[in-house]
């Protein structure tokens, strides 16, 4: 999923992995540098009212909608549950997977085109009414509706009969999901997606009642099957959500649904609500900040040990990279990309993005928590790069310079875009920056027409496996002329593309994961992108939150289902 | 009177049209894709294609034009079968990027920046008129040049400058008032005013600056006038003379700008708003404009729009009250 | 707001300038007698040098206005700069940027460039095309002076704010400068219209007008030779007071975000930045807000004063 904005389509269409369902995924890196996997600070207590404070609106919380990393987090963990879900505990135990709504993580047959969920007991919406498999079937139908966009594309890529179906409002049911009684629901694929469980924590298999389907308004009023409702939401400014009566601890080990409410006040700024937190006064005490503390603010914070106890900065399971057209000139020359990878200054980058702990400089694709905990280092470049070696490679590629390239980067990146600027100058390729808002900045770069030279880009996983990783960015097949997104460097490597398919293929998950690795290392010396940071998510809290750790799935941000405000 | 009113609210409605009619050309023929924006990140060629169609983009501008104005007194439906939108009377369009009526979002963020314009305004005139008025009857004097001195330095500085002192002196050091949070009056006047207060003194110092070097402008060259001389020697007591006869000439021009720059803040002060981050039209009129969430930038400039022409007619009604030579043509 | 000094100084030009026997010799005397427009004029002197010097500056301090030095600033927290007061000392004479070690003097020195250039541009398109307007529209009269007038006040209708960040923020920029004048003074001109409008009306009937035309003067000549010398003063305390205006503006856009580009470094920008850091490094906050504070103060205080020594009436107000 890119960095920054919702999911890109991950495309998964040649996504054929044999094996068990067993959670395959990585182990988040073992960095100790003050950073790192902390467990939950603070005492958290049942009852009083968590603030989150942000500088922004939800996207989107229809579930059918919810792809935009942070946000599926608040949705999953507060308003509605999936199938299967997440454990909610801190480092790597967050990436292991548990039945939430269904009995089981899920039963395969048929090879892996058979999935087959069972309901719990006692399972119950915001009214008291029962929640049945026919709902959730009907929400993951949703998601194939063309009125409802932005939502997580899983579903519609592997359930058969998928790519004809146009959503409930207009084609009725879709016959490769069936619901045999109200408990059972059985999902047909296309082909074998062993990792199909990943796929049913997504927000698309949380249930929605036909009866409260309010379409595109859904977005301001869900229908509660979580912990907490909707009490009021006003968008861009405050949405309060109070508890859920009829939500059953019992059916539930994940959420621990401790504050009585949770207000949720958005459209501060930003720096404001971390001077907020920092001063920890009255009511800030019991609030978070949703969006990452800006960089600008580190010094007053580490600065502080009584605040400092307060900060958090998981990794995120994304990696920042800087883009290439390898398609045009003078980034057709692999000779000319790999030397741009000892030019590039990371250090720069990463003191601009806010110092170590913003994020660790990035010396492979995959992040550390998909290559074993343990980060790789393929070309053992010095972090401030290597402007001699820079040099030779540019002199050997025949590139003449000074060359002029442009560098496209989106407005909130200004900052960052500058330090690749001037670190390129160092070996005498000028750069033009031109910045994009955010809103149209992806589908600028993702435009292969208008995309030209460089661009500011990230990655992050979107299940714990390289498979979310290494074809999405790297798959030549997945290109496609607008709304190109992964692949924005349009690297076509025969070699690579059939390595893809070979691990695919295989059916040990871990040998999968070596594999990946090792193709992460080939990838970086023909060098269609390069990796400048892994990224952390920096987070505050108020003192009086208690239970608060940040979950590897979701970008680093706060578990809101631990999350609690002490007496 | 009455046929006065009636002609210049045509008038009013007439420059209503031109704008929105200029607004909507402007961002219709910019080369930015509104359903693409409006759609979001990961829509389908299919799913873009439809909102093209909700959103009517795909008829002539004319013709949306048309949909549009009458859609403010008739409400619309926006596109058809299961995709359809209802957006009833006034339908200031639809904004897709907050599944929202733009009206119900204008009538959510207004109470904001009306509190936070007329609270301010309340302060720069009494601040700036007492300020002008002792600076204007002590003329000369080391008062009025020091007055004169602070009035033009508080207006010259930028006001996030001043947005940022006061804040750092009055809530990080002091601590004497909280970070503006915005409460609505109905949570009780003393929160909604005290987290009020800070953007209150941001706007005031700024204005009120102005508008004492403006009073005391216009009071010194009232107070020259003969018929001031006449009053006095008529032996009318100085306070008579200054209230009733000088400042109430003088007030004229304050009264015009006043009404432009109420006008002008009813819908929004962006920078003040972006700054402490309060939820109003301002605030919404930024997150549309950087969202490209084009029926929100338009009904927002609709909107200003309307509070700008309708104070300049509230303006010239005041005029009669207080000059009497102002007569309906 | 921005606005806000245009609109003063027509509130307070609105007396035409009668003819006095040296108008312009009177109107200097008055100016040098007084210390406020001296103080003024210095400081604006001082802004305009350092904007045309800005390379010669900037190579005496010995460092571009884009170039890092991570050695004057602490990379594990953040970037922020080494040393007191944002890093000031023999090296950066003001300091540095914070993030990028960029100096902070050199920055100041080209913004300066930046933020004058979009002012003054911006100010002398406003100017003329109001004063075009205003004198055919004032001259002419009748039906012309009806649309031209209906056109202003549409134009004054505008949010202008709202417009021009909608504008800026979707408008393809090549030439960021350019645009950003453009828009400008998009805005802007018919405050200027609205005074040479007036000022023309009260001159067109008076007696050395008849004469230039019985005379057989034409329309372009009366204009520019007989009406628009004798309307030069309301103009030229406008513009003078339009310039700190259009300086505020520019910042507060860039301060938006919607101003110049990177690396450009304009004022605006700067104290967006900045604001970010002004608990952790308050002088680079502070810095470019002082730099514009007294730019603005400096051009108001001259046109102020240059509007009480043209004022026929003034002395020692």
């Amino acid at each position: 999923m890119s960095v920054k904005t919702t999911a890109a389509p991950c495309l998964l269409a040649l996504a054929v992995l044999f094996g068990t369902a067993a959670c395959g995924g990585g182990t988040p890196a073992a960095e100790r540098s003050g950073n790192g996997p902390r467990p939950p600070a603070g005492e958290a207590a049942r009852g009083g009212t968590l603030a989150i404070l942000s500088n922004q609106d939800f996207s989107h919380l229809d579930p059918t909608r919810n792809w935009t990393m942070p946000e599926m987090d608040f949705g999953l963990r507060y308003l509605y549950r999936s199938l299967v879900t997440y454990k909610a505990e801190p480092g790597p135990a967050s990436l292991q997977i548990v039945p939430d709504l269904a009995t089981t993580v899920g039963e395969m047959s048929d090879g892996g085109r058979t999935w087959t969920f069972t309901l719990k007991e006692g399972l119950k919406y915001e009214d008291g009414s029962p929640i049945v498999a026919a709902d959730v079937k009907y929400n993951v139908e949703r998601s194939f509706a063309p009125e409802l966009p932005g939502g997580p594309n899983y579903a519609r890529l592997v359930l058969a009969g998928g790519e004809k179906y146009r959503g409930p409002y207009r084609d009725g049911s879709l016959k490769s999901i069936e619901t045999p009684d109200e408990k059972t629901i059985v999902f047909h694929l296309d082909r074998p997606v062993a990792e199909f469980p990943y796929y049913a924590t997504l927000p698309t298999f949380a249930p929605v009642p036909r009866a409260r389907d309010t379409k595109a308004q859904y977005d301001n009023r869900v229908f509660s099957s979580g912990p907490y409702k909707i009490d009021t939401y006003d968008r861009g400014r405050q949405l309060v959500l109070s508890r859920n009566e009829h939500w059953d601890p019992a059916t539930d080990p994940v959420r621990k649904a401790l504050p009585d409410r949770v207000v949720v006040k958005q459209g501060l700024r930003q720096s404001v609500i971390v001077d907020r937190l920092i001063a920890d006064q009255g009511e800030d005490r019991t609030a978070v900040t949703y969006a990452d503390v800006n960089g600008e603010s580190f010094a007053k914070i580490l600065t502080n040990p009584k605040v400092r106890a307060r900060f958090h900065n998981e990794i995120r399971g994304c990696t920042d990279t800087l883009a290439m057209n390898t398609a045009k000139a003078p980034f057709d020359n692999p000779k000319f990309r790999l030397a741009l990878q000892y030019a590039i200054d990371k250090e720069a980058y990463q003191t601009v993005k806010g110092g170590p702990a913003s994020g660790t400089v990035a010396t492979a694709y995959l992040p550390p928590s998909l290559s074993g905990g343990v980060p790789q280092d393929t070309l053992k470049i010095p972090p401030t790069g290597d402007v001699a070696k820079a040099k030779a490679l540019i002199a050997e590629s025949g590139v003449a310079t000074p060359v002029k390239v442009t560098l496209s980067a989106s407005t909130g990146d200004k900052g960052a875009a500058t330090a690749i600027q001037e670190s390129l100058k160092r070996v005498g390729v000028e750069t033009e920056i031109s910045t994009f808002d955010p809103s149209v900045y992806y589908d600028t770069i993702g435009d292969t027409a208008r995309f030209d030279g460089l661009a500011l880009y990230g990655w992050c996983q979107d299940y714990p496996s390289g498979s979310s990783f290494i074809p999405m960015l790297f798959d030549g097949r997945t290109i496609t002329d607008k709304g190109n997104s992964g692949n924005v460097s349009l690297f076509r490597d025969r070699e690579t593309m059939d390595r893809i398919d070979g691990i695919r293929a295989m059916t040990d998950l871990k040998a999968a994961d070596r594999a990946w690795v090792d193709l992460d290392a080939a990838i970086m010396r023909k060098t269609p992108m390069i990796p400048l940071l892994w990224l952390r998510k920096p987070l505050l809290t108020g003192s009086k939150v208690g239970g608060a750790f940040g979950h590897l799935i979701w970008s680093g941000q706060f578990d809101y289902a631990t999350l609690g405000v002490g007496k | 009177m009455t046929r006065y009113l009636l002609r210049r609210l045509a008038a009013v409605a007439g420059v209503l049209l031109v704008i929105c009619a200029v607004t909507f050309a402007v961002f219709y023929v910019l080369p930015s894709d509104p359903a693409a924006h409006a759609c979001g990140k990961t829509c389908t060629p299919e799913q873009v294609a439809l909102v093209r169609t909700q959103m009517g983009l795909d008829r002539p501008v004319y013709e949306q034009f048309g949909g549009y104005v009458a859609g403010i007194f008739t409400g619309r439906t926006l596109g058809d079968g299961p995709a359809a939108l209802e957006c009833s009377v006034p339908c200031f369009g639809y904004s897709y990027q907050n599944a929202l009526p733009v009206w119900d979002l204008l009538t959510d963020r207004l109470p904001v920046s009306v509190s936070l314009a007329l609270g301010a305004a309340v302060l720069w005139l009494a601040g700036g008129l007492a300020v002008g008025l002792v600076a204007a009857l002590r003329r000369g004097t080391t008062l009025d040049r020091s007055l004169m001195a602070a009035t033009l330095a508080s207006a010259s500085a930028p006001v996030y400058f001043t947005a940022m002192m006061l804040l750092l002196v009055l809530v990080q050091r002091l601590e004497w008032l909280p970070y503006p949070d915005y409460r609505p009056i109905s949570e009780g006047p003393a929160a909604w005013a005290g987290n009020l207060l800070l953007p209150w003194m941001t706007l005031a110092s700024l204005y009120a600056a102005m508008y004492a070097r403006l009073t005391r402008a216009s009071m010194i060259e009232t107070m020259a006038e003969p018929y001031i001389r006449t009053a006095r020697a008529k032996g009318l007591y100085e306070r008579t003379v200054v209230t009733k006869h000088g400042l109430r000439s003088a007030l004229t021009p304050i009264v015009t700008i006043f009404g432009m720059d109420l006008g002008g803040l009813l819908a929004g002060a962006v920078i003040t708003e972006h700054v402490f981050g309060l939820p109003g039209v301002g605030q919404l009129t930024y997150d549309a404009i950087f969202k490209a969430d084009q029926p929100v930038v338009l009904g927002v400039t609709l909107l200003a729009a309307f509070f700008i022409t309708l104070a300049n007619l509230g303006v010239d009604l005041v005029y009669a009250v207080i000059d009497p030579r102002v007569r309906y043509a | 707001m921005t606005t806000a000094a245009p609109r003063e100084a027509a509130a307070a030009v609105a007396a035409p300038a009668v003819r006095g026997r040296s108008p312009g010799r009177i109107a200097y005397e008055r100016l040098r007698r007084d210390p406020a427009a001296l103080l003024g004029l210095a400081i604006v002197t001082v802004f305009v040098v350092t904007a045309l010097a800005a390379p010669l500056l900037a190579g005496l301090n010995g460092w571009r206005p884009e170039t890092f030095d991570k050695s004057a600033i602490d990379q594990a927290l953040g970037g922020v700069p080494k040393g007191d007061f944002g890093g000031i000392g023999a090296e950066h004479w003001l300091g540095v940027e914070p993030g990028n070690g960029r100096d902070v003097f050199s920055r100041i020195v080209y913004g300066a460039r930046v933020s004058l250039l979009i002012a003054v541009a911006a100010t002398a398109v406003t100017v003329l095309a109001g004063t075009a307007v205003g004198l055919v529209a004032g001259y002419f009269g009748g039906r012309i002076d009806t649309v031209l007038s209906r056109i202003m006040d549409l134009v004054m209708s505008f949010p202008s704010l709202i417009f021009m960040l909608a504008l800026l923020s979707i408008a393809p920029g090549t030439d960021r400068v350019l645009l950003l004048v453009l828009i400008m003074s998009m805005f802007s001109w018919p405050y200027v219209g609205r005074i040479v409008r007036g000022q023309t009306l009260s001159v067109r009937h008076r007696e050395f007008v008849d004469a230039a035309r019985v005379n057989g003067a034409m329309g372009p000549h009366i204009l520019l030779r007989e009406i628009l010398p004798n309307i030069a003063a309301p103009i030229l305390v406008y513009t003078t007071l339009a310039i700190p205006a259009n300086i505020g503006t520019e910042a507060a856009l860039s301060f938006l975000g919607v101003g110049v580009r990177p690396p450009t470094p304009s004022w605006g920008q700067m104290i967006d930045n900045g604001l970010l850091w002004y608990q952790v490094a308050p002088t680079y906050f502070m810095i470019p807000c002082v730099c514009l504070f007294l730019t603005v103060l400096a051009f108001t205080l001259l046109g102020d004063a240059l509007r009480d020594a043209l004022d026929p009436k003034g002395g020692g107000r």
